[in-house]
Order: C-alpha cells, then structure tokens, then sequence
C-alpha cells in the first residue's frame, strides 16, 4: 500500500474531483430518446428479437403468443414472475391458437423528415401453423381477403408487407378464406360497428402543414 | 373564409365529382347489393359534396360486406361515421388531412369531446396528429377512461412527445395491463413519472437519490 | 422518476420488455458518470456525448449483465471503455470553440471560488499519462477497490497499483504550490 490514501493533497484533489459536474438539462430525454431508437444486439429471449423499440413493435402479449405458437409451451416460467398473468395470457392463446400474430409499423420519423403522403412498409405477420391460407383484408386494400395473400414461413409463420401512407387502418386476418381474426399484438379498434374484433395500425410521419394553414 | 372561395371550391368539387363518384362505386360493384349500394353511394355523395373525404366511408362500407354485415347495418354505419367526420372537421379545420379526419373521428368514437380536438390542434399548430389523436383511441381500446386517456395525451405532448415516444407510452400502458394492472391507474402512473422526468430535465435538478456509492466486493 | 425499485428490478423490468423503465437506471447512475467521464476527458460536452453513448450500448447489450444488482459497476466499465475510445480519438490540444449555450451555462453556473482550483487539477489531469489518470480516478474519486478496478480494466492489481502511484506523484509534483498558495 503507498500512503496515498492519507495524503492531504491527493485528498482534497479528489474531494474536489468528488463534486458533481452539472449536466445539459435535456440529458436524460436526449438518452432515453437514443435508447428508443437503439436495436438491442443479441437476441436472446424470444420476445425481445421481435421489439424493434423504433418501429411501434408488438406487445409483450403477443410476444409471449409469438413463442407459444412457434415452440409450444416455451412460454411457461421464462417470463413473468406472475404465473396468474401468465395463465391468463396462455388461456387467451389457446383460444384461438393459431392466432397470434406480431404487427410492425414506421411511426416516429421526425414529420419534416417525411414527406407528404410518403409509405412506410408495414410488416404484418401471424403464427398459425394449422392454417392453409391466411389473408389480410383492411382499409388499404378494399377489405378484399383474396387479394393479400401472406406468405408461409417456416415454423408456421405468415408474413406480408403492405406499403401504407402516414394514416389509421383497421384490418384483420382471414384464416383459411372464412375465419376473421383480429392482431392480438395490435391495439383494438373501439366500437367495432359490425359485432367483430377488429385491429388498428397507425403510421405516422406525415407532412408539417405550412404556417398560416390557409385552404 | 370568404364566399368567393368557398363557391370557388365547391365548383371545383363539382368538376371532380364525376371521376371520383365513379371511382367509388367501381369499389363497391360487386361487394354490396344493388339497394345497399344505393344507399351508401348516397351517403358518400352528400358527405363529399359536404367537403369529407369519400375513402373512409367507403372503406366502412367495404369492412361491412367484407364482413357479411346486413345492407342495413351497412349503411347506419358509414352515416355514424360521416357524422364523426363532419365533428372532427368542425373543430380541425378544413386544412386537416383525410388521415387527421379518420384518427379524429376514432378519437370521438371513443369518448374525447372536440375540446381535446382543439386543444391537439393549438399544441400542435404545424404538425400532423394522427398519433397523438390514435394514441387516445388506442388506450380507451385497452381498458383507459376516455378522460384519463385524453389527458394523458395532452400531458404527455406537453412534456415534448412526439410520435415514436406517444406510441412507446400506449406500449408501456398496453404490457401493464396485460401483466394484470387497471389500465386507468397504469396510465397516470406513467403519465406521472414522464412528467416528474421533464419537470427535473428542464430545470436542471437532481433527482432525490444520489448514485449509490460502489460497494465493496 | 422511474426510480420504484433497485437497478436488479429495473434491469429485469428492461429486459422484460419496458424500455422506459431504463430511464430510472440512467437517473441514478449518470452523475457519477458524468463527474468519471468529464474529469477523464477534460470536457463537459465530450463527457456527456460519451456517458449517453456508454447508456444506449448498455441498453443494447443489457442481457450480458451478469449481476443485475451491479448495473453501476457494470456500467462504468462500458463508460471507461468508451473514454478510453475517445481520448484515442481526440487529441486534447485541438479543442474548437463552439457556441453552445449549454455549455455557457454551466461555465456560469460552475462556483466561483474553486473555479481556479478545479481547473488547475484538470490541466494537472490533462497532464497525466491516460490510464494513471483513469486508475487515479477509479482508485481516489470512485473510491473502488483494486479487485474491481481490475476487473474493471482488465489489467491486474500490482500493474493498477503503480499506476495510482505514479499519478499521485505527479499530481503532487504540479498541484503541491497552488494547493500551497490556496490555503495560505
């Protein structure tokens, strides 16, 4: 040991070393605004390879039905220290266990940055490896089930990408040409008019109006 | 707004009506019957020539019968919706785009008065607020009072949110609730702390806590 | 303040999916990074840029911290490794000037009776060979044990022990007549 550790002199340098520094105001809104953006590297645990924490990503929810639906009861005693949320969760998958799904859309892009009425692609995708057809029918696309066909994947995932302009879509699945399902990842819509489940995905990112707002 | 414009726009709306009346029932050919198209083509004319866009309520009619829904379900439907959009005009004005007008109309549908509306549109001046606007909509989807979710917004877009961050916000709420908390209390817990952290950010304090010291191994 | 918990809680919580919780472990762990990064680098603006790039590689890798409890030590290893990146990169004679109000501010804010002394020991810093400065640091303001500044650095104990030392030395040697002349 050196006697540095009783040294009056080395002491007070750190002492005043020891003060704290101010920081820029905005500096934990400019970290966590960065952390939003980041991608975390390694994925590891089923759900977190499928946030992309800057793209409206799916919630745990359907992460967790993502990992059922592609390898059975992974789910159980991985995730939550809640085994009654779990339960409630993995009773709401078995109810319709092909449907699960995960929804991804471009929102957040600073609008001046975005051009008027630009597209973001928007990748929709559902796990139902019992299905064999599944389709996508919404407001951007005339509610016509025959004309987005997804695509099957391995491990029974269904994927397709629909290009959508900065705006608020409601769309199902259409599971073997008859059965209507909803995203279980996507939020709801509210008052469905015709008695049935139905999802919403919002892009944003559409064009500053100019100053003055005139007609 | 004087009258010269408006009569200026309205005959410009007459000279396009045509090529668009057409492109509309094209859409619906084939997907209602005939009576029902009748109906809902009615319905889209008069909101048209009432300056709303014509794609949301024909999109309606289109979930509809892509739903099998009866041609009378069909028609009340686009009517309630014509009527959300003719509301969510009235307070954003006639520069608000068909995707401000569409969110909107969702946002009143669930519950927020047009002063929430308005409020949007005086913190936002210049930017679109389809997100702010579809937030709302989306957190009274998951279980959120409309007024707790209305002012959660406004909150939240005051502390400088914009759109990835308003959607990170409905995310958080969204996994709260499916890990078992109520959605109203998961909200103002949130709302609170995105508050607390703008509040300590913008006037430079520190927070109660310092850093632990490291400990010894 | 997202702070309702220890940094094992939130780490979890993170990774769990709840990005936002991440901002209680920012709260409670950015001064001492700032006051590490801003005495290691000598310049508030390069230390801020430095600590938030050390949090969002901890976001993005946050699943290799093997103790969640020790996010801080865990942390400040991902922050000393970014320092030493950017001392590398930056050559402490070439500073340009920038307005930025932020940093007057701070200039301003900054006391102004040990103004003279704190710039003083930052030139006496600036002085120092990079990993004394960074073992001095480590071993005297963070106040860590050896055993985990070596884990921390990589090198071993006997190595870190001559760096501290040595920095002592010289800290002595070019601050000895002005802590002399401050407490006449």
């Amino acid at each position: 040991m050196h006697g540095t550790a009783d040294d009056p002199l080395i002491a007070r340098i750190a002492a005043e070393l020891r003060r704290p520094v101010p920081l820029r105001p905005d500096f934990d809104a400019r970290v966590m605004a960065a952390v939003r953006r980041a991608i975390p590297s390694l994925p590891v645990r089923a759900w977190t390879w499928l946030r992309e924490p800057r793209v409206v990503a799916v919630s745990p929810l359907g992460g967790l039905a993502m990992a059922a639906g592609l390898a059975g009861l992974l789910v159980v005693g991985t995730i939550s220290r809640k085994p009654s949320a779990i339960s409630r969760q993995q009773s709401a998958v078995s109810r319709q266990p092909s449907a699960v799904s995960r929804q991804q859309a471009a929102v957040g892009r600073q609008p001046s940055a975005v051009g008027a009425g630009a597209a973001a692609s928007v990748t929709f995708v559902l796990v139902a490896p019992q299905a064999r057809s599944v389709a996508l029918a919404g407001d951007f696309n005339d509610w016509d089930a025959a004309r987005v066909l997804m695509r099957r994947e391995a491990s029974g995932l269904w994927t397709v990408d629909v290009p959508l302009a900065p705006g608020r879509y409601r769309y199902v699945f259409v599971v073997d040409g008859r059965r209507f399902v909803a995203d279980p990842a996507a939020p709801r819509a509210v008052g469905d008019d015709f008695g049935t489940p139905t999802s919403v995905v919002t892009v944003g990112g559409g064009a500053l109006r100019a100053a003055g707002g005139s007609l | 707004m004087n009258a010269r414009i408006l009569m200026l726009a309205g005959a410009l709306g007459g000279l396009v009506a045509p090529a668009a009346a057409r492109a509309q029932s094209e859409r619906l050919a084939g997907r209602l019957d005939d009576r029902t198209r009748a109906a809902v083509t009615a319905l889209v004319d008069s909101a048209r020539a009432a300056g709303l866009p014509a794609d949301p309520l024909v999109n309606k009619a289109l979930e509809g019968a892509s739903k099998g829904a009866d041609g009378a379900r069909i028609a009340a439907a686009v009517r309630a919706l014509a009527g959300d959009l003719t509301r969510t005009r009235a307070v954003l004005g006639r520069t608000a785009t068909e995707a401000e007008l569409v969110a909107g109309a969702a946002a009143l549908r669930a519950g927020a008065t047009p002063a929430f509306l308005e409020r949007l549109r005086a913190d936002y001046p210049r930017e679109p607020l389809v997100v702010p606007l579809a937030v709302m909509a989306d957190l009274v989807a998951r279980g959120v009072p409309a007024d707790t979710a209305v002012r959660s917004v406004l909150a939240l877009v005051r502390t400088g949110m914009r759109e990835a961050e308003l959607v990170a916000f409905r995310q958080s709420v969204e996994r709260d609730v499916a890990l078992g908390a109520p959605a109203g209390a998961a909200a103002a817990v949130r709302v609170n702390a995105a508050e607390r952290d703008f509040a300590n950010t913008a006037t430079g304090q520190q927070p109660p806590s310092a850093p632990p010291r490291p400990r010894k191994p | 303040m997202v702070e309702d918990g220890s940094d094992g809680v939130l780490v979890r919580r993170v990774l769990d999916g709840d990005t936002e919780a991440f901002s209680g472990l920012v709260a409670r762990h950015r001064e001492r990074g700032i006051r590490f990064a801003t005495a290691m680098l000598g310049d508030v603006a390069d230390a801020e840029e430095a600590v938030q790039d050390a949090f969002v590689r901890a976001y993005r890798s946050l699943r290799t911290c093997r103790e969640s409890e020790r996010f801080g030590a865990w942390f400040l290893r991902i922050l000393v490794n970014r320092c030493r990146t950017r001392g590398a990169m930056r050559r402490r004679s070439e500073r340009v000037f920038v307005h930025d109000e932020a940093a007057l501010e701070r200039a301003a804010a900054r006391p102004a009776g040990n103004t003279e002394w704190r710039e003083e020991i930052d030139r006496a810093l600036a002085r120092l060979d990079a990993l004394q400065r960074e073992a001095f640091l480590l071993k005297h303001v963070e106040g860590l044990e050896y055993e985990e500044m070596a884990r921390l650095t990589g090198a071993r104990i006997p190595a870190l022990k001559m760096r501290v030392k040595r920095a002592c030395d010289h800290l002595r040697v070019l601050l000895q007549e002005v802590d002399d002349a401050r407490n006449r």
